[in-house]
Formats: C-alpha cells, sequence, structure tokens
C-alpha cells in the first residue's frame, strides 16, 4: 500500500478503491468505516490476523494497529472492502443503568431541558426512553460513547471543560451520552449520576460496557 | 530458611514505575498498552539478567532511587546513563550484567544525558497482575505497586533466581540525538495551512515541562489548521502527533488516550518513539518525514544480541 493514504494530499494510487485510509505512525491504519464501524470491527477481530496487533474502533472509523515491522495483508486488505451487508452482528449485552437525574451531579440537566424547550420532567422522560449502543470508548479507561440520545437533547460540549467532576457523572456531549467511570475533567453537560462501577481494573472484563453493549437508564 | 529476596528502597527517585512490556488486550476499552516507554530496552535489561522478556522491572526518569538488595542477585540497567555508584565501591556499568553481593546498595543519582533508564532484576519485581501486567498505569492508579510510584520504604518483592548469575552485555544501536524525529504524514495533514506544515516540518520546538508518559507537550512556531471544524474521534497510538487549538504540538505517549478529537499532523516513527522516551524539558526537537515501508525497516532491524560479557 502506498504511504500516505489515499485521502487529500495523497500521493498514489488507490489499492483499496472503496475506502478511504491513512496511516498514524507506519503501524496504525486508519479507515474510515462509516455506519459499518461496529460490523468491521467485529468481522476484523473474528478473522486474528497474525499481523494485527489490536483495532480500537472510534467515531465513524477504525484504527488498525499492526505489530511492528509488519505489512497489511492480502486478507486484511481484502476484509476492509469484504461486503459486510449480509453480517450478521454479535449482539452485545443489554444493560440497564439506574441513574438519579438532575440534583448536584447533573447540574447542567436545567440547561439542557432548557434548549430543547422541555421541562426537567420530561427532558428525564425522553432521556430514560431511549435505547442506547455502545459505539466505542475511549478518553479515559471503560469510558462508552453511546448512540442514541434523542436529538433534542443533543448539546455542544462545553467551551471551557471542568477541571474536576465526580466518578459516575451521566453528561451528554455532542450527539453522544457518556458517563465518567473515574473523577477527573470534562467537558460534557452533566445530567445525572450513576451507581453503578464503570471501571474496575481488578474485573474480567474491566469495563462494564463493551462496545455493541446496549444501555437503557431507568430513573430513580 | 531463606527470607525471599527483594528490594528496600531507601530513597525514592523523581518517578520510579514498576514497569513490563505492556498490558495488551484493552485498548477498545479505552485502556492504552503502556508499559516500558522503551520496551526493547527494558527487554534487553532482562535477557542480561536472564528474565523473561515480559518480567517486570523499574522504569527511572531523571533522578533515580537508593535501593538495597538484602539477598544480592544479578541486576542491569539499559537506556539513558545516570550517576550511579554501588556501596562495594565496583563500577555501574550499562548494558551489562551486574552481580550485587548481599546487603549490597544500588545509587543512581541524576541523569547525565537523556532521560529515562530501565533497571532489570533477576527474578523480575513480583508486584500483583493487574489486568494481566504489572506495569503501573498513573492516570488511573492501577498495576505497579499499588498504582503509583515508588516512595522511600517499600519494598518490592522479587521472583527466585532460576540459574545462578552469569556476565552478559549488549552493545545497544547508537541514535544521533541531534537528528530530527522521523515521522509519517497523519491523517489530517490537509487540515493545516501551508503555512501551518511549513512551521511544523521547518522549525524548532522546545519540550515543555508539562510533559510526561501522557504526551511530551511542545512549544514553538504556532501550527495554524485552516479549519477550525471538529473532526470526529480517532484512534490514535503513542507517538501520535496533534495539534490542539493553540496550535502547540502534542506527542502521544505510552499512558496516553487511546481516542482523542484533535487532528493529528503525523506520527512518529515507532522506532523513534526509544528517542522520545529521552526528551526532557528544555530539550528542541525537529521533525523530518518518512515514507511507511522505511519506518518498517527501522522497526524490524533495532534489536540486538547478547553477548558473554568476557
Amino acid at each position: 500500500m502506498p504511504d500516505y493514504g489515499n485521502a487529500p494530499r495523497a500521493s498514489s494510487t488507490t489499492l483499496i478503491p472503496k475506502i478511504l485510509w491513512h496511516w498514524i505512525t507506519e503501524r496504525g491504519l486508519r479507515v474510515e468505516t462509516g455506519d459499518q464501524t461496529l460490523a468491521r470491527y467485529q468481522a476484523l477481530m473474528s478473522a486474528d490476523l497474525d499481523e494485527v496487533e489490536t483495532i480500537i474502533p472510534a467515531d465513524g472509523s477504525l484504527l488498525i494497529v499492526l505489530h511492528p515491522g509488519a505489512s497489511p495483508s492480502n486478507s486484511l486488505q481484502a476484509l476492509l472492502v469484504a461486503d459486510l451487508s449480509a453480517a450478521i452482528e454479535a449482539p452485545g449485552r443489554m444493560h440497564e443503568l439506574l441513574v438519579d437525574y438532575g440534583g448536584a451531579a447533573g447540574r447542567d440537566l436545567a440547561a439542557v431541558a432548557a434548549t430543547a424547550g422541555l421541562s426537567m420532567a420530561e427532558a428525564i422522560a425522553l432521556h430514560s426512553a431511549a435505547t442506547y449502543r455502545v459505539q466505542f470508548m475511549g478518553f479515559q479507561p471503560g469510558f462508552a460513547y453511546l448512540a442514541g440520545t434523542p436529538p433534542g437533547l443533543h448539546q455542544p460540549r462545553l467551551s471551557r471543560p471542568r477541571t474536576q467532576i465526580p466518578a459516575g457523572s451521566l453528561a451528554v456531549g455532542g450527539t453522544y451520552t457518556g458517563i465518567y467511570p473515574a473523577a477527573g475533567p470534562g467537558g460534557w453537560n452533566l445530567i445525572g449520576r450513576v451507581e453503578a462501577k464503570l471501571f474496575d481494573p481488578h474485573r474480567e472484563p474491566p469495563a462494564l460496557l463493551m462496545p455493541g453493549d446496549e444501555v437503557r437508564f431507568v430513573a430513580l | 530458611m531463606t527470607s525471599p529476596p527483594l528490594i528496600e528502597v531507601l530513597r525514592a527517585g523523581l518517578c520510579d514505575l514498576v514497569m513490563d512490556d505492556g498490558r495488551y488486550g484493552y485498548t477498545h476499552l479505552g485502556v492504552p498498552i503502556g508499559g516500558a516507554a522503551d520496551a526493547l530496552a527494558l527487554r534487553w535489561a532482562n535477557r542480561l539478567v536472564g528474565n523473561a522478556d515480559d518480567a517486570a522491572g523499574l522504569e527511572i526518569t531523571l533522578k533515580g532511587p537508593l535501593l538495597a538488595f538484602p539477598q544480592g542477585g544479578a541486576v542491569a540497567l539499559s537506556g539513558a546513563p545516570f550517576a550511579a555508584s554501588r556501596s562495594s565501591g565496583d563500577a555501574v556499568v550499562w548494558n551489562e550484567t551486574l552481580v550485587m553481593a548481599p546487603d549490597e546498595q544500588l545509587d543512581i543519582g541524576a541523569v547525565s544525558s537523556g532521560c529515562r533508564c530501565w533497571l532489570a532484576v533477576q527474578g523480575g519485581i513480583q508486584v500483583p497482575e493487574v489486568m494481566r501486567r504489572r506495569s503501573t498505569f498513573l492516570p488511573a492508579g492501577f498495576g505497579g505497586l499499588d498504582g503509583r510510584a515508588l516512595r522511600a520504604s517499600d519494598q518490592l518483592a522479587l521472583g527466585e533466581a532460576s540459574v545462578a548469575p552469569r556476565v552478559l552485555r549488549i552493545e545497544p544501536p547508537s541514535t544521533n540525538e541531534t537528528a530530527p524525529l522521523r515521522v509519517v504524514p497523519g491523517p489530517q495533514a490537509a487540515h493545516f495551512t501551508d503555512a501551518g506544515l511549513a512551521a511544523f516540518f521547518n522549525s524548532g520546538y522546545r519540550v515543555d515541562s508539562a510533559s510526561d508518559r501522557r504526551g511530551v507537550r511542545l512549544h514553538g512556531a504556532p501550527v495554524a489548521v485552516a479549519t477550525q471544524d471538529d473532526i470526529a474521534t480517532q484512534a490514535v497510538l503513542p507517538g501520535a502527533i496533534q495539534i490542539p487549538p493553540d496550535g502547540q504540538p502534542i506527542i502521544l505517549g505510552w499512558d496516553g488516550p487511546v481516542t482523542g478529537g484533535y487532528p493529528v499532523i503525523a506520527g512518529l516513527v515507532s522506532a523513534d518513539l526509544a528517542r522520545l522516551a529521552q526528551l526532557k524539558p528544555g530539550d528542541t526537537v525537529r521533525f523530518a518525514t518518512m515514507t511507511v515501508e522505511s519506518a518498517r525497516t527501522l522497526a524490524r532491524n533495532r534489536d540486538v544480541e547478547v553477548m558473554d560479557g568476557y
């Protein structure tokens, strides 16, 4: 495969013409996967390719990290363009998480509701009626990016992230809902608090939520 | 009956961390691989004391600890040279097996050039495994010794040595510390203005004091973006060079996040992660591009053989 990807400023030919790809260092092959990100992730993981060290799903893309010195095999290149329309995604686990909406832990709930033209009770009802899906994880260990937030509750991130918010904070950022597994800085809009322990390094698996899992929030 | 082998920390260094070759298998859950900043250097030190490649040792940064070895044993140092002495008066030589006598002390002082060194101990450091590995992950406070750097009066249990120590040595590949860091252009190179790209590739950047294992923060000519539009959160890996809104580059380190929302202008070739491990605040770096194929060849050729010591 040529060096610089086939995106703008690309140097050369497209061995993989159907997808957009780039390198992040010589080991990280970043491919655009759109709404097939989880399906492509599962197909690549189950192929268990020799040259692949790890695969990290993200927002509409995958990062396929190769072992040092390794090149992408023909099998990998074929899997990147394989038609997945008939593939059946492995179902994730369904989690029901209890939420204490509003209050000090959900200090932005009033503003989120006001933006949507709703009362706080209506905003809670709307947020807890949806089913969410873990699209990918990152930011901190066990932090899941949950798709499925009702459009009325979409909120831009804070222009100035808070330096310290408590563990378990439930928040809305852009189109995503998330729960902060550990105390620390955070730039999303806080709407409540979840009791469940999202990440515990002494548990296997350590993360409660995994890519592909589904979540419903139950208001306390 | 002999007591189990251990290390006593008589004086802690600036940031002594228990490290192994990294915690694989959890990046999709938001946990970076971490591990020794120069995993190959720790591997060399482990081989010099007869350990398996995944044995845990110490990563020592800028200023080292004073350690006592009540039962003695073989140790080895790799990476950057530090001022160091032994209570026996014997010389402390890097990249060579050192056989410590019972109750001997090893005093590791300040770094003489570079930033980090690695200490392997025969038998390996036996802190409990967390998520299948022993590396310290400071950002979330787990792994290593209680998820933290060493403190005075800590004790580190060691595994039993299976064989008598044999003196070995290695010759690490030489590095040109003044050469530019080599990078592969990144996925968002097109997000930057020509002036921004020119600044990044043609000027020097100073390593900021806010740098740590999560990222090496640089200060210099700001790298201007052509658009302030947010990019979709993407997965990243150590060596990815992000440009935040202030235009000052951040080279992601071993304990950095696995996803990021800032555009990535370039990625450090993996062979030069060993040089990233040796950058300290105040150093100046420059960048030069390299092809993916050349970077892979470099990565394949960095390992060296262990030789007899004499």
